[in-house]
């Protein structure tokens, strides 16, 4: 048994070469195309800038004695427009500091759009790589089931959810990673159907190494570049999704800041002050676009075949 | 191909079931009974009993489940719990609205993304292709709901052309119609630039040049019906995304059409209602899906080849 194990560690390493997952590139170096690349760039500029507002904003929203922030009224000085009375962005109709708000509300955005993309990516992957090496009767079983769910209108789905439990974040979430993980399966199965059949893979079974270890050591590292591109979409994806059930008065409820009931609640005061609507419909837009652009650059390194979605 | 045809419309068939199942369940489990709701308060226990019992909600849930389904089918599923209107008086008047809509965002989309994408792939780099790409990416950044308030805070409060919001006069569905279209217009116009772009590398394009067929023709009538066959692929999911965002839009301008009407009512907790237009709905996704496969199959000979060998 011991000497089985060592013989499969010592297969395993001398066979790294042969891998395509190419090893021995600095991170710097691998990221050389996306500095070429002026566009990527300020996409990945633009991401990351909103992945630390949202750090931030989720720091304000889980610790208790820093939610006045966003929270705290002040009927004195309401629908201020920016740059009054000490408020960047200005306040909205109960007087509460809109900056503070926007980064309480791309924290929330953020947060959804990274637990459904972790949910459907995880789930996702297992079950099409499952699907796509096993075959036979398991592969028609995963990929009927994707075919079922693959491109369901998530905000159908997401009224259907809420109307089953309550209006809140934890429906959102849990409708958009039901539809969103059959995404990630389609393309993962389709990579490791053609994976499978290349020459790596086929040394590496006539090894006698075991199907779950293929699976893990061989096939999904190939993939990692297919599913950040994908990642970065289904952010995006997410991020729109919450913000528009959050806007019907269906996803997070006050007083959790989010962008979409923050329009929502600010198309009253379109006549008043259009600020309170429009900073956190750009401050979407902004995190949205940044993510596609991100997104089509990283496609255009890693993967110049994929097709978005 | 006909074996193809069976197999997705029991898949379609299981599908529908299983959803018609979850979205019942979905709907009982849900917090506060109908009963309670409906009863008044003030007359104690007695009068909530008595409504379960009128209702059938004193029943086991698969009773309920079969009883439901049985209206369903024999086309009356029951009235409406908050206005007691019959739910199938709302769902001709709503279905009617969102079918107007949904054409006029189809048409608006059509309409649109294709001359567009077409010149911008003709004149390729020009200032025409630069702005109509511009246009692509706006619409795919800005969520519709987003797009929604700019277009009423433009069109409707400054400059007051169009109403805020409504169905009472023609030019109510204009502002829906362009936020619903919006994105479906930005993807439409990518992939008919790329695949147009693509085509006009061939070289059929280059002999019917030197045929001296004029350009109009060749871009009109040679290169669009080649570049069609991913348009068409893409309609299909076009047609259930845009499904999905009626619910959005239709809430926003208050467009009284079956996506309004199921916001309404999961949000009254009105579940007869919801769970009717939810499984209509449900039921609409479920067909385009079928209808999308279908197509695809029979619009490209390879995959129709392929599954007929499948």
């Amino acid at each position: 048994m011991m000497a089985q194990e060592s013989v499969g560690l010592a297969v395993d390493e001398e066979f790294q070469p042969a891998l395509p997952v190419r090893r021995g590139r600095t991170l710097g170096e691998r990221l050389a195309p996306l500095r070429a690349n002026k566009l990527a760039l300020l996409g990945g500029v633009v991401s990351f800038l909103f992945v630390v507002v949202a750090g931030v904003g989720f720091v304000i929203l889980a610790v208790p004695s820093l939610q006045h922030l966003y929270l705290d009224q002040n009927v004195e000085v309401t629908l201020t427009p920016p740059f009054h009375g000490g408020h960047i962005l200005g306040t909205d109709n109960l007087g509460r500091d809109m900056a503070w708000r926007i980064v309480a509300g791309t924290g929330i955005s953020l947060f959804a759009g990274l637990v459904v993309t972790t949910l459907s990516m995880t789930v996702g992957m297992a079950l099409g790589a499952v699907a796509g090496y096993a075959g036979g009767v398991t592969d028609r079983l995963i990929s009927g089931l994707i075919d079922l769910t693959w491109g369901f209108p998530v905000i159908l789905v997401a009224v259907i959810f809420v109307g089953a439990l309550q209006p809140g974040l934890t429906a959102v979430i849990a409708a958009i990673s039901v539809v969103n993980w059959a995404g990630f399966a389609r393309i993962v199965r389709a990579q490791v159907v053609s994976l499978k059949e290349r020459a790596f893979v086929e040394a590496a079974r006539a090894l006698g190494i075991p199907a779950w270890k293929i699976v893990l050591r061989h096939l999904i590292p190939n993939m990692v570049g297919t599913s950040l591109v994908m990642a970065s979409y289904y952010v995006a994806v997410t991020v729109i999704a919450e913000a528009g059930l959050a806007f019907i008065g269906l996803g997070a409820q006050p007083p959790t800041p989010s962008l979409g009931q923050m329009i929502s609640s600010g198309r009253n005061y379109l006549y008043i002050d259009p600020w309170v609507a429009i900073i956190p419909g750009i401050t979407i837009a902004l995190i949205v676009l940044g993510l596609n652009t991100l997104g089509d650059g990283l496609r255009d390194i890693f993967d110049p075949h994929l097709r978005q979605w | 191909m006909a074996r193809f045809i069976v197999r997705r419309t029991l898949y379609a068939l299981v599908l529908l079931f299983i959803a018609s199942v979850a979205i019942f369940y979905g709907m009982r489990v849900a917090p506060g009974d109908v009963a309670d709701v409906m009863s008044n308060p003030l007359n104690s226990v007695y009068s909530a009993q008595n409504l379960r019992q009128k209702l059938g909600l004193d029943k086991p849930l698969p009773v309920q489940y079969v009883t439901y389904m049985g209206h369903l089918l024999s086309g009356n599923p029951g009235s409406s719990l908050v206005t007691g209107k019959p739910i199938m008086a709302t769902l001709t008047s709503a279905g009617g609205y969102t079918l107007k809509l949904a054409l006029a965002a189809t048409l608006l989309t059509y309409a649109t993304a294709i001359p567009l994408g077409l010149l911008a792939a003709w004149k390729r780099n020009s200032v025409l292709d630069q702005g109509v790409m511009v246009l692509a990416v706006l619409g795919m950044g800005l969520p519709n709901f987003f797009l929604a308030i700019l277009l009423i805070q433009l069109f409707a409060v400054k400059l007051r052309w169009l109403p805020i919001a409504g169905y009472e006069t023609p030019q109510t569905i204009i502002l829906p119609a362009v936020c619903l279209a919006a994105e479906a217009i930005a993807i439409n116009l990518r992939v008919v630039r790329s695949s147009v772009l693509e085509e006009l590398n061939r070289d059929y394009v280059r002999t019917l040049e030197a045929k001296g067929l004029p350009e109009g023709r060749i871009l009109w009538l040679h290169v669009l019906r080649n570049a069609s066959p991913p348009i068409i692929a893409l309609a299909g999911v076009m047609l259930r995304t845009l499904l999905g965002y009626t619910l959005i839009v239709e809430t926003i301008f208050r467009w009284p059409g079956l996506g309004y009407q199921l916001v309404n009512a999961v949000l009254q907790r009105d579940y007869p209602v919801a769970q009717t237009l939810a499984l209509l709905l449900t039921l609409a996704v479920i067909v385009f899906n079928l209808l999308a496969d279908l197509g695809q199959q029979w619009a490209d000979p390879r995959v129709r080849h392929q599954a007929g060998a499948a």
